[in-house]
């Protein structure tokens, strides 16, 4: 499958989910997903220009009675530690964070940040699921958006370029 | 130089419905002038106005007040353009600049020497950004920015230090759900919905 078809799949899986608002900054692997989020009028798509405001922005929303998705890369995840700690985990607010898992097994440039990304979330305490297949979005995007109504916590998914449809 | 007390004087009176999303001693204040559950407390330096953004995309009807300190005003600079960019124009900005860190023990911030606050907003795209000498330009500016509903930030060089106003008495998971039920009584909506979950099953 190429990636404006998992692009699309991905999308309509965030919508399955009941998500309403998704924030975005752009990983280049991700650009298709966030051009079909951004196309599609049911869902309000709101770029950011750092990470950590988009944790605030989703805070904001929840306390409204709005469902909503940090789409972001690991780096960008990195960003935003102090606000999911002080607000999310802090205030138990519940938010699905989909991830670009940049230097996962097979991606080239950027081991680092993909070395501590898993250790980080881990440290957070924040659970986190890896989609491989796109196949399994509905499963894995809806499941951890339950877990994040129902533990009041963020849950995070990480995308990987499989996932993504990226050769 | 007043102190922010004196202006949150000025204006709590016309604040009237307003949702306000205010820090640390500033929602002291504002608690002691207006009582109730419409103020949400962050404890995230500079999230404040973030959080307001959200909260003012998802009530696009209702005012919302963030009320800032220039510490954290300047700890999330890079959300001023997304809030110029996405705010819905109900969103009202209020800007206490003490030149300094007070909750953290005093020690100077930029705006004591070379940043100007109404600038960086300015060029973030607020299309209302101004400075306030004393309250009474400052409820003058309030009122306008109530009205022309569009976003505005007013912003006041202050001296810093509080008065003798009540502590909160309630932590941070309280103040969500005070909030929350504050929002769904006033909006007439349901947020939190059921927490039976044998009837969530059933869909009910």
């Amino acid at each position: 499958m190429g990636q404006p078809e998992c692009a699309e799949q991905i999308k309509e899986s965030i919508k399955r989910a009941g998500i309403d608002l998704v924030a975005s900054l752009p990983d280049e692997k991700m650009v298709e997903l966030i051009k079909s989020i951004g196309r599609d009028p049911s869902l309000k798509h709101l770029p950011l220009c750092r990470e950590e405001e988009g944790v605030g922005i989703c805070a904001g929303a929840y306390l409204t009675g709005m469902k909503c998705a940090l789409l972001m890369q690991n780096a960008g995840f990195l960003n935003s530690c102090n606000a999911l700690t002080t607000t999310s985990l802090q205030f138990e607010i519940p938010l699905l964070m989909l991830i670009y898992y940049a230097g996962d097994i097979g991606d080239r440039g950027f081991a680092t940040v993909g070395s501590v990304t898993e250790p980080a979330l881990r440290g957070l305490g924040i659970r986190t699921y890896i989609l491989r297949r796109v196949e399994e979005a509905d499963e894995v995007i809806g499941g951890a958006q339950v877990l994040a109504e129902d533990s009041k916590r963020p849950v995070a998914v990480l995308l990987t370029k499989t996932a993504l449809g990226v050769g | 130089m007043m102190r922010r007390y004196d202006f949150l004087k000025a204006i709590a009176g016309d604040a009237r419905n307003a949702l306000v999303v205010a820090a640390g001693g500033a929602a002291r204040e504002w608690q002691a002038l207006k009582s109730g559950d419409g103020c949400f407390r962050p404890r995230t330096l500079g999230l404040a106005s973030s959080i307001a953004l959200g909260i003012s995309i998802g009530l696009p009807r209702r005012k919302v007040m963030v009320i800032d300190g220039d510490g954290a005003f300047l700890m999330n600079l890079c959300g001023l353009p997304t809030v110029a960019w996405h705010s819905a124009g109900n969103l009202i900005h209020l800007l206490f600049d003490n030149e300094c860190y007070e909750a953290s023990g005093g020690t100077e911030t930029a705006t004591s020497s070379v940043a100007d606050a109404v600038a960086l907003a300015k060029g973030a795209g607020y299309k209302n950004a101004c400075w306030v000498k004393n309250p009474r330009e400052f409820h003058e500016e309030f009122r306008k920015a109530w009205r022309r509903n569009e976003l505005s930030l007013i912003a006041a060089k202050v001296k810093p230090g509080q008065p003798k106003v009540p502590p909160i008495r309630y932590d941070e998971l309280e103040n969500k759900y005070r909030f929350i039920r504050h929002i769904e009584k006033t909006e007439k909506k349901s947020i939190l919905g059921s927490a039976d979950h044998a009837a969530r099953k059933y869909g009910k």
